[in-house]
């Protein structure tokens, strides 16, 4: 018996064709393909290495004890802080959760509402970055980071650890660069006049381990072609995006009043951690030419950083009023993989002053 | 687990390697349902109880209704069963939706009420399987299905983790009489499996969310209106969006059942090549039209009951098939159009029955475009997140709207044109044949070029594409 269009007898056809040869002829093709790629990224300096994902950043959240050091922001407190000389400077190794590209606020509330921390945090901050409305990228970039977190499976898991295993062996696993849509950029296609078009992400140039240590890559460091590629890639990055003249005043507003309320929720996240016997110290890190002149244009210090050290009353650090701590960024934002360590040993010590400034913890 | 992802990778070659070297057929299926709950079970293990629960129930309902000839007690029995699987559904996915409607209902009486938000997780492909175990009940009411005395079986049918979270919907009756036999795999079985596979993951995570999401995204995301070409290229992006996500899903799955040695059929037929709506939905989601039609629109009378109420039946089962898709009044609506769509073009079809002219070459390429047209119409309203985005992005494409931003790139300008194109261009050549036939008059070397290129793409992509679109229905 069957349904009107149901048939037990239903086979699918399959087409006459020599599918053994096919598929051995299409996996050895697939094979010498891929070789020949990863000989080829390899020539462009690629080396194998993991990618810095949500799951990534979600196992070291996982990582993270009720008294950890937890260093939080974007990607200056990621490439500039060395996970070695603070764990030597401060006796205890800390959990990198800083995210390039990152308005760090979501985590730092999250973590504020974690009724088991109460450690200590060194927040890395840039308020052109900190105070971005939540429908921006860098704000989503945090959200997003925070949701695989706090929801990612079973599979999701599996996949993750699989991932990795082939990242460390294989150079042409680069999501920055090497995957199809970031090659299908390259497809040259002139844009329309007057396009609202979002800036150009920079392109591979630090690598990473299990731990989140991340370090520039030696030909950014260098002057060269990439240095002067990721270099010319922040203005258009942090520079506000325009609104366009028709914009109503409402949406306007809207946005201005997101940017105010961000001083009030920073200084409750602060509180909150403070209260259950936590710290937190603000880090403004080294920041070099062009870039240092349109960060100091967009959100002069005496401005947003000013205001909120003032309200949260918290310790912090700013990189220019220490001598020893003012370096040259090769490519303007970040430190070199040496000159990050030689910076952190360098930081310690005021980080120590800055965290003894606070209550100790409660026990 | 997610059928473009590692874990699928090894789960599937762990599984399919154990399962052809068990030699006995009931150890074969045990492992077979043990995989797909671990399948299910990888998102949120809780809900492989949920879904068991259904099963079991309709599996003793089936029983009760076979064992019964009275019609009173079979209805009262199959009633049961249908109220209590729409029940979990209507829990689950329309629990707040429903909430916040009579919400809204009795402030327009002057009445507060504020519901309580009712914190509830959308048990992934609730609306397949509870198909799939449900069509079970009601072709044992309708006689057309024999009940199993197997649990294991029905439970095997209803939860076969190739098609279990995001379709075909497979109806017991076809599934079940597969299980009576070992399958026997016929030569070349396997190969073309992977082969379907590897088609099915290009569309995918190379086609669907490499090439064409992003731009839907960006346009129907952008807060502010956009410039008519940038809103119809958005549209026409979501349009092939969701046919290679979903196709590619529906490939997938009939491939991976064709390895393990079962036959699940074509959920999608060309849909690109419609001339009309009704030939779009003998084309498109196959298996959810054809329920619909068998077991709502036939039972309501169909066309056998005089010209509007079978207008009125048509929309009313695409008013359902809307909110099968979703908890929201965009996808009621995307339902209605539908609806609507279908009634003109039966009320055109009366009235130039007969006529030659239709059966044209560019008439029906004509009749394919306005078709094409108003089904990108409707999908607006389905990928809207609301009924003002909408609102604008139609104005946007109706060209009302005087300000407007580019907001896509020359690129990906290009490169939808060019995927839309080859995809009308393929349909339109194969709509009154198949890709199977296609396939065979291909020459060896280029269909192991096309396999090559299409695996290497996949490859290229490295797992960045995004959970498939009918996951969350």
């Amino acid at each position: 018996m069957h349904s009107s269009t149901s048939n037990s007898e239903f086979q699918r056809p399959i087409p006459s064709r020599p599918w053994n040869t096919l598929l051995l002829l299409t996996l050895a093709l697939a094979v010498i393909g891929l070789v020949a790629w990863e000989i080829r990224a390899r020539t462009w300096g690629y080396a194998p290495g993991l990618n810095d994902t949500s799951d990534l950043w979600a196992d070291r959240r996982e990582a993270v004890k009720p008294d950890s050091i937890v260093l939080l922001g974007d990607s200056r407190p990621l490439f500039d802080l060395d996970l070695n000389a603070l764990e030597q400077g401060l006796g205890k190794r800390p959990v990198q959760l800083s995210l390039a590209g990152t308005c760090a606020y979501p985590i730092l509330d999250e973590l504020s509402r974690d009724e088991s921390f109460r450690g200590t945090v060194i927040l890395g901050l840039i308020p052109a970055i900190w105070f971005v409305p939540p429908a921006a990228p860098p704000y989503q970039n945090g959200v997003k980071a925070l949701k695989r977190y706090q929801t990612r499976n079973l599979s999701q898991r599996a996949g993750h650890h699989l991932g990795m295993l082939l990242e460390e062996k294989l150079a042409f696993m680069k999501q920055e660069d090497l995957v199809l849509p970031e090659l299908a950029r390259k497809i040259p296609v002139p844009n329309r006049a007057n396009s609202y078009l979002p800036p150009e992400l920079p392109p591979y140039f630090q690598t990473i381990d299990r731990e989140r240590r991340t370090r520039m890559a030696d030909q950014c460091a260098r002057p060269g072609p990439l240095q002067d590629r990721v270099k010319t890639g922040w203005i258009p990055l942090f520079t506000p995006p325009k609104f366009p003249d028709y914009t109503p005043k409402e949406v306007l507003e809207g946005i201005g009043k997101q940017v105010e309320a961000r001083f009030g929720d920073t200084v409750a996240a602060v509180n909150r951690i403070r209260a259950r016997g936590g710290r937190v110290v603000f880090v403004r890190f080294p920041v070099s030419g062009e870039l240092r002149d349109l960060e100091e244009k967009l959100t002069p210090r005496a401005g947003p950083w000013t205001r909120l050290m003032k309200e949260t009353g918290a310790p912090n650090i700013y990189y220019s009023d220490h001598p020893e701590l003012i370096f040259d960024c090769p490519e303007w934002s970040h430190l070199s993989g040496p000159d990050s360590e030689e910076f952190t040993k360098r930081l310690v010590p005021h980080l120590k002053r800055a965290l003894n400034a606070v209550p100790e913890p409660r026990g | 687990m997610l059928f473009n992802s590692l874990t699928f990778v090894v789960f599937f070659t762990l599984v399919t390697g154990l399962y052809w070297a068990i030699r006995s057929w009931n150890a074969r299926k045990n492992l077979l349902l043990a995989a797909s709950y671990v399948f299910y079970g990888a998102w949120n293990p809780p809900f492989a109880l949920l879904l068991f629960a259904t099963t079991a129930m309709d599996f003793a309902l089936g029983a009760q209704i076979a064992r019964v000839s009275a019609p009173v007690p079979r209805r009262i029995w199959v009633t049961l069963s249908v109220l209590v699987n729409l029940s979990m559904l209507g829990f689950f996915k329309y629990g707040n939706f429903l909430l916040e409607n009579f919400q809204w209902l009795l402030a327009r009486a002057g009445i507060t009420y504020q519901p309580p938000h009712l914190d509830l997780f959308l048990p992934i492909g609730i609306s397949f399987y509870t198909f799939h175990s449900l069509s079970y009940t009601l072709d044992v009411y309708r006689r057309t299905c024999e009940p199993t005395k197997s649990l294991r079986d029905f439970m095997l049918a209803v939860s076969f983790f190739p098609q279990l979270v995001a379709g075909p919907i497979v109806r017991a009756a076809d599934f079940l009489p597969q299980c009576n036999q070992p399958p026997v795999l016929r030569r070349n079985q396997f190969q073309w499996g992977l082969f379907l596979m590897t088609l099915g993951l290009f569309q995918k995570v190379v086609l669907a969310d490499t090439f064409l999401a992003p731009v839907s995204d960006s346009v129907f995301g952008h807060p502010a209106p956009v410039l008519t070409l940038d809103a119809w290229i958005g549209v026409v992006a979501f349009s092939g969006q969701i046919f290679f996500d979903f196709s590619g899903y529906s490939t997938c799955a009939i491939g991976a059942a064709l390895c393990l040695g079962f036959h699940l059929k074509d959920n999608f037929l060309f849909p690109f090549a419609s001339v009309g709506f009704s030939d779009f939905w003998k084309r498109w989601h196959i298996s959810l039209s054809t329920f619909l039609r068998d077991y709502l629109y036939i039972p309501l009378g169909g066309n056998r009951v005089g010209a509007a109420r079978a207008a009125l039946n048509l929309i009313l089962v695409m008013f359902i098939g809307g909110l099968w898709h979703g908890a929201a009044w965009t996808f009621v609506v995307w339902g209605l159009l539908h609806g609507v769509f279908l009634v003109a073009e039966h009320f055109l079809r009366s009235a130039t029955k007969g006529a030659a002219w239709k059966e044209l070459v560019p008439v029906e390429i004509l009749l394919c475009g306005i078709t094409y047209f108003f089904v990108c119409l409707a999908w607006v309203f389905f990928r809207a997140p609301n009924f003002q985005s909408a609102g604008m992005l139609l104005g946007a494409m109706a060209g009302q709207i005087p300000v407007g931003q580019a907001i896509l790139s020359g690129r990906e300008i290009l490169l939808v044109i060019l995927i839309t194109v080859a995809l009308w261009g393929a349909h339109w050549k194969l709509r009154h044949s198949s890709l199977e036939t296609a396939l065979t008059a291909t020459p060896s070397w280029g269909l192991a070029l096309v396999w090559t290129l299409m695996l290497g793409a996949i490859l290229l992509t490295q797992g960045s594409g995004n959970a498939f679109i009918y996951f969350q229905f």
